[in-house]
């Protein structure tokens, strides 16, 4: 009789948890975007330098801007178009003029149940031009919601 | 040789059985939640008194949405392995079990994601991910308890703490849940089953019970 109720007891315990469990609200605390992230590096001494005033939009989204006339801003963090292969940004650096065009692959990524899907990035390909732009070199093609250098842009 | 001093070791007779259960969670869960609905039934063989194989399977069928996707996932599992009963014989006497089982279990699923959609500085993205066949592999660990309610009738319960090994995709569509495992992006993943089984006694082995030696008294009682 004892061990009837013991087992009663543990059934009920069990259903009223797991219960419990699944009916507790998740929410998602995890970076959700895929962005490039490209710091900016000043070309005569070679070492990291925010552009005095730094505004940067996607090509043909209008007035749209992702920075505008920002200071301190050393690394900016671009996300790409996953309904496209190719975006382009227009940056603005110290009041000069430079576009960027990139053409990469985007897949699908599982970032967590509570957060879902995303698309991350493969670069397949990148082009800019020089008005105030040195060089870009390119430090990680795989662009993911991971924090990690993707370009340095050197100016 | 012959040892007539000393008395006849005491002996039980213990039964082996062979055991037949049902994991009655997900059917009693399935019953106030809809979208999840997981069946297991497993078979069970006494090697001895401590050691048993184990062999169990099942069906799961999961729906699971959240404002930004939908997933589904469904399929069949099997899981192998060995159960060690921690009780003494003459303590457990084939009805009581208290100890771990250790299996491997093996998932083939399908599994795909409807819809899903966020939005970024581009506008919003909605999208999907076609359904595909996955072969998942985990390592369980069972420790639980149960006990003979009737004759050959027997219920208990153990939770369930499993290790993933392989998902059966990459790293970027592991699943979200996959058959006998559960939530299938974590390395790790936990539940509790409870059991009713049907036991079928097939043999009958006596077992020597150790004797506990008497507690020697010292000197005369005192006060």
């Amino acid at each position: 009789m004892r061990n009837h109720i013991t087992n009663i007891l543990a059934a009920t315990i069990i259903t009223v948890v797991l219960q419990l469990v699944s009916c507790t609200p998740e929410s998602c605390l995890e970076e959700s975007v895929a962005r490039i992230k490209v710091p900016f590096y000043l070309s005569s001494t070679q070492r990291i330098k925010a552009p005095d005033s730094l505004t940067i939009f996607g090509l043909n989204t209008g007035s749209k801007k992702i920075y505008n006339a920002s200071k301190n801003v050393s690394r900016a963090e671009l996300p790409l178009n996953p309904s496209a292969e190719n975006c382009g940004f227009v940056l603005r650096i110290n009041g000069t003029f430079d576009t960027i065009l990139l053409v990469y692959d985007s897949y699908p990524h599982l970032i967590s149940r509570e957060c879902g899907y995303t698309y991350y990035h493969t670069l397949d390909s990148l082009s800019y031009t020089k008005n105030i732009i040195d060089t870009i070199i390119i430090r990680k093609r795989f662009i993911t919601t991971v924090n990690e250098e993707n370009f340095r842009i050197f100016y | 040789m012959v040892s007539g001093q000393t008395e006849p070791p005491d002996t039980v007779e213990i039964p082996l059985k062979i055991r037949l259960g049902a994991d009655v969670t997900g059917p009693l869960l399935y019953l106030t939640d809809r979208t999840t609905l997981n069946t297991e039934l497993f078979i069970s063989a006494d090697l001895n008194t401590k050691t048993g194989i184990f062999l169990g399977g099942g069906f799961s069928d999961y729906k699971y949405s959240q404002y930004n996707y939908e997933y589904l996932s469904r399929g069949f599992y099997v899981k192998a392995g060995v159960d060690f009963n921690l009780l003494r014989p003459e303590m457990a006497r084939g009805k009581y079990w208290a100890g771990a089982g250790l299996r491997y279990g093996l998932s083939l699923f399908n599994s795909g994601v409807p819809s899903f959609e966020f939005e970024n500085y581009w506008g919003p993205v909605s999208s999907s991910v076609p359904s595909s066949d996955y072969i998942g592999h985990y390592l369980e660990a069972a420790p639980g308890f149960k006990a003979e309610m009737f004759k050959n009738f027997t219920m208990g319960w153990s939770l369930n703490i499993r290790k993933l090994i392989f998902s059966g995709a990459g790293k970027d569509l592991r699943p979200i849940y996959f058959p006998g495992y559960g939530i299938g992006g974590e390395s790790m993943s936990y539940g509790i089953s409870y059991y009713l089984v049907w036991n079928i006694p097939y043999k009958k082995i006596n077992v020597i019970v150790k004797k506990e030696e008497p507690e020697e008294s010292e000197g005369s009682e005192t006060r």
